[in-house]
């Protein structure tokens, strides 16, 4: 615990540290390094385990082509359309997200070839590498592309989620983007900038319990070679990090450390929000907040087009290249660019301007779109149970009949049983909106107490914002 | 006042909290006390909507529904009833029940009619839609909680 | 080094496997003969002709690509067999006769459900060549296509039982069954009229008779065998009410256009006979009828029955088609 006192007190005067509310210190927050327990240790050291999981989403990836490809097209039947887009699109938002943060990127199997061509090797690394290794540009940096990426899958998602044969494409176009991008710019650019998944699984993962934090940043800075930097396939310098969004846990850094001096740490939910951190440099970017507002936006349009009575809306958005379909588009655009990041920033600039606080307009946005994290997360585990738990039954039986040819692996693909969830399903969705409010409140109330001056005054907009999200959420899915 | 809200300790606080929590759970929201009546609705199915699509009726009425497909083959079945019918174009089917649970609930095509068949939803509204108004109330008992229960 | 090749073998062995996996698969589909049903407009059955040795058993695999179908095959006594989306049925069929028979769609799935058809051509020794009997309008040398309509209507819809009550003697030549396919109710109103005997009733009355004399000619089996065939087949552009006012008659109502035109290329498609209309059902015979139901609507969207319905099954139809005229139930 000493050295948790030590970091604290090195960042706090070090010439790096940005603007930072320094008033009250808490706690310095729990922290249990997964690494030293005795039987993770070696799952975490040796490649073979995280490499096995990988070889299976890779061979699983190729099966979901084909079976998008050549598969039945009802897309109940269908395995590429009910394992992506019920089977893991679940499993993202309800496991890996909010348990394990950037967790999947750590066995996703789309940028594997890539990785292998850059490093000339699968397990090993050669000398004979294959890339141009540029940096990527300065401009395209952040997460604007992938909040742009996932606008065009919500203008299309009617289409994509229920078309075996375009999520196959989009699959392998997703697939050849990134080996393309590997072998031009360095590291895993496609997934850090570029990748639509990878844009919200970054910005959520600072709600997550999982980290990978430097132990003592003395031996850091008495080690010249920086072996963590140059093995981390992310471009990410371990002892710069403050946040869990860049960090794909991918462990590399973990297993060059010739100090054992990385950890990979269980952590309270949301540490990295708001003070959670104290004294630590929070980095929260005017990228991140677009990305957070383009997160509530979409769950807003999925909720009400996919889990809707409206049949119109639901033509119109299938309709692609209609002129109900542009209609749609263009009121999603408008939601999206326009509708919710003017709200923000109209909640935000009144919140300041009322408390007479004299921070940048653009630097508050910034600051406070962590308030809108765990309101997304949830919003979005909430519309993932509402839209996936009724059709949990067409997981089993695509198992057993993947490609909708009559197969009958089992015995049992056949059977109609269909799950009520409709007991408790509306219950659990609210819910989970409540959890979302919550901590979103929570988050900003802390924010706002480390400012001095009046700090009711200053969230209650913002409050006013969550809220009125929330409540058109609870509406769309359980009104 | 406020200086009275500042100065409960957090036992108190949450006690309060935990308590206004129950009783928005449980406090019975006043319904309208109609009579149950006779309803009866035909409803057009076609790809990839139900017309009309959403239904309100009071608890306890004998609903019919009248469910009339017009393009392809369409179902429907209604979560929390374990009701189902189906019904081929220019055959109309009948589905008579008494809308004992109340609150809203969706209503599903359960024949595999097109590519949006799994988003072919209706919305049948049971008296109050309590769910709705006491999550709205959590809300805001959440927004509260968030902001007075955290205060030093 | 070891370690990097025991990995490439690995991924390599992971991913083949799933390929392997979906060649086999591949393979395996394609024997036996699967059956894709679409609808209409993107393809139909596909194939959509089929050949057998007679007497050899056909199985079938079918499956649907988009919406619910159905598989029977016409004039057959084997029950329909849902085509489901996603998912294989199988039906295993065997012809005694050799000859051409024709399989289509039961369950409507567009407005073009009707020419969902195939062919299954059944190869065998030519049976001794059957002499075809043309249908009755043909033999009467009828023009169905022709403009008919009945001077005179009843004020009400006439009823067998009322008809019954009156008592009344109707001359044997107007109650046989050739009497009753070769004429129309209106031919036998004025039959009636001009009978001395019957001067004494009513037009009412004698429409009541007439109605009594087309309920003679038929029996509740078939009325209902007849509504039954009328509520698959016909009710989705005729209506459940007869009005023509199906859910499919406002498509049927102007000609298509647009990327299904070729389907009705050199077609105007007509809005489905109104059979509650009197003055127009009134003055047609079952026979004109019949043909109507067997040839279709040379171009008006109505289907060729021909090759689906036996003869039982359309003589059953057409008379429960009347029953939207007349009520045909039994006297209580």
């Amino acid at each position: 615990m000493n050295k948790f006192q030590e970091i604290a007190l090195k960042e706090m005067f070090s010439p790096n540290a940005r603007e930072t509310e320094i008033s009250s210190q808490p706690a310095i927050p729990r922290r249990i390094n997964l690494h030293q327990i005795p039987w993770i240790r070696p799952l975490l050291q040796s490649h073979w385990p995280q490499f096995l999981i990988r070889s299976l989403t890779l061979a699983g990836f190729a099966f979901t082509i084909f079976a998008g490809l050549f598969g039945s097209r009802v897309g109940s039947h269908n395995f590429a359309i009910i394992f992506v887009w019920i089977a893991w699109w679940t499993a993202l938002k309800l496991a890996f997200i909010p348990l394990g943060g950037r967790s999947w990127c750590s066995v996703c199997p789309i940028p594997l070839p890539g990785e292998w061509l850059q490093q000339g090797g699968i397990l090993e690394k050669s000398r004979r590498r294959f890339g141009l290794n540029l940096r990527w540009p300065k401009r395209l940096r952040g997460s604007w592309l992938q909040s742009g990426g996932f606008l065009v899958i919500g203008l299309f998602s009617a289409v994509t989620l229920t078309d075996a044969r375009l999520t196959a494409w989009v699959l392998m176009a997703l697939f050849g983007l990134a080996i393309i991008l590997s072998l031009v710019f360095e590291r895993r650019a496609f997934c850090s900038y570029v990748c639509p998944i990878g844009g919200f699984t970054g910005i959520y993962a600072k709600t997550a319990p999982v980290e990978v934090r430097v132990i003592d940043t003395a031996i850091c800075a008495a080690h010249s070679e920086k072996t963590c930097y140059h093995n981390c396939p992310w471009g990410l310098y371990p002892v710069a990090l403050r946040d869990s969004a860049q960090c794909g846990l991918c462990m590399e850094c973990l297993r060059s450390c010739p100090s054992d001096n990385i950890a990979v740490n269980l952590r309270p939910f949301g540490t990295d929000l708001a003070a959670g951190n104290k004294g630590m440099r929070q980095s929260s970017r005017l990228d991140e907040t677009f990305l957070a507002l383009v997160m509530l936006g979409s769950a807003l349009a999925f909720a009400a087009v996919l889990t809707g009575p409206w049949g119109s809306l639901k033509s119109a958005a299938f309709a692609i290249g209609s002129p109900a379909w542009l209609l749609y588009g263009f009121g999603l655009l408008v939601l999206n660019l326009v509708i919710l990041p003017g709200a923000f920033a109209l909640a935000v600039w009144s919140g300041q301007r009322w408390s007479g606080g004299k921070v940048q307009l653009r630097r508050a946005i910034a600051n406070q779109a962590q308030i809108l994290l765990p309101l997304g997360l949830f919003a979005w585990i909430a519309f993932t149970v509402s839209f996936a738990f009724p059709k949990m039954n067409y997981v089993f039986s695509v198992i057993f009949d993947p490609l909708g040819w009559g197969w009958n692996l089992f015995g049992t693909a056949n059977s109609t049983w269909s799950p009520d969830v409709s007991a408790f399903s509306p219950g659990l969705q609210v819910a989970l909106l409540l959890v979302g409010l919550f901590w979103s409140v929570s988050v900003a109330q802390r924010l706002a107490l480390t400012n001095t001056g009046r700090t009711l005054r200053q969230i209650l907009p913002l409050l006013a914002f969550c809220l009125a999200f929330s409540l058109a959420m609870l509406w769309l899915l359980v009104g | 006042m406020s200086e009275l809200l500042k100065s409960l300790s957090p036992v108190w606080r949450w006690g309060i909290i935990a308590l206004s929590t129950l009783l928005i759970l449980f406090l019975p929201i006043p319904g309208n006390a109609a009579e149950p009546v006779e309803r009866s609705f035909q409803i057009e199915a076609s790809q990839f909507a139900y017309s009309p699509a959403i239904l309100s009726v009071n608890p306890g009425d004998r609903v019919t529904i009248e469910l009339l497909a017009t393009d392809v083959v369409h179902g429907l079945s209604i979560d929390g009833y374990d009701l189902e019918t189906t019904s081929d174009p220019g055959q109309t089917a009948h589905l008579t029940f008494v809308a004992d649970h109340q609150g809203s609930f969706r209503f599903r095509c359960t024949v595999t009619c097109g590519n949006l068949h799994p988003f072919m939803i209706g919305k049948l509204q049971v008296g109050q839609n309590e769910l709705l108004w006491r999550g709205a109330l959590l809300a805001g008992l959440a927004l509260f909680a968030a902001i007075w229960g955290a205060r030093k | 080094m070891r370690k990097e090749w025991i990995a490439r073998s690995v991924i390599l062995v992971f991913v083949a496997a799933a390929i392997t996996i979906s060649m086999v698969a591949w393979q395996a589909r394609s024997r036996g003969v699967v059956i894709h049903a679409r609808m209409a407009e993107t393809g139909g059955w596909n194939p959509e002709s089929l050949t057998v040795e007679v007497g050899r058993p056909l199985h079938l695999r079918l499956t649907s690509d988009d919406v619910m179908h159905s598989f029977a095959i016409g004039k057959s006594d084997e029950p329909p067999v849902d085509v489901i989306p996603g998912e294989i049925t199988e039906v295993t069929l065997t012809f005694d006769e050799p000859g051409k028979y024709t399989f289509y769609c039961t369950r409507w799935c567009s407005v073009n459900h009707w020419r969902m058809r195939g062919t299954v051509e059944v190869t065998g020794p030519e049976a001794a060549a059957e002499a075809v009997e043309p249908p009755l309008y043909v033999t009467l040398g009828l023009d169905i296509d022709a403009e008919h309509h009945a001077d005179v209507i009843p004020e009400r819809r006439p009823s067998a039982s009322l008809g019954a009550q009156l008592g009344a003697e109707i001359p044997t030549d107007y109650q046989s069954r050739e009497y009753y396919r070769s004429h129309s109710p209106a031919d036998l109103w004025q039959a009636l009229r001009d009978e001395a005997s019957l001067s004494s009733l009513t037009n009412q009355d004698l429409w009541d008779l007439v109605a009594l004399t087309w309920q003679s000619n038929t029996t509740p089996q078939d009325l209902s065998a007849g509504q039954q065939l009328y509520t698959n087949n016909c009710a989705a552009c005729h209506g459940e009410t007869g009005a023509g006012d199906g859910v499919f008659s406002d498509d049927l109502k102007q000609p298509k256009t647009g990327e299904h035109a070729e389907m009705q290329a050199g077609e105007m498609t007509a809005r489905p006979t109104d059979f509650t209309d009197a003055e127009h059902m009134l003055a047609a015979s079952p026979a004109r009828l019949q043909g109507k139901v067997l040839r279709g609507g040379m171009g008006t969207g109505m289907p060729y029955w021909g090759p689906i319905f036996t003869k039982e099954q359309t003589w059953a139809l057409i008379a429960y088609i009347w029953t939207f005229q007349f009520k045909l139930e039994d006297a209580p």
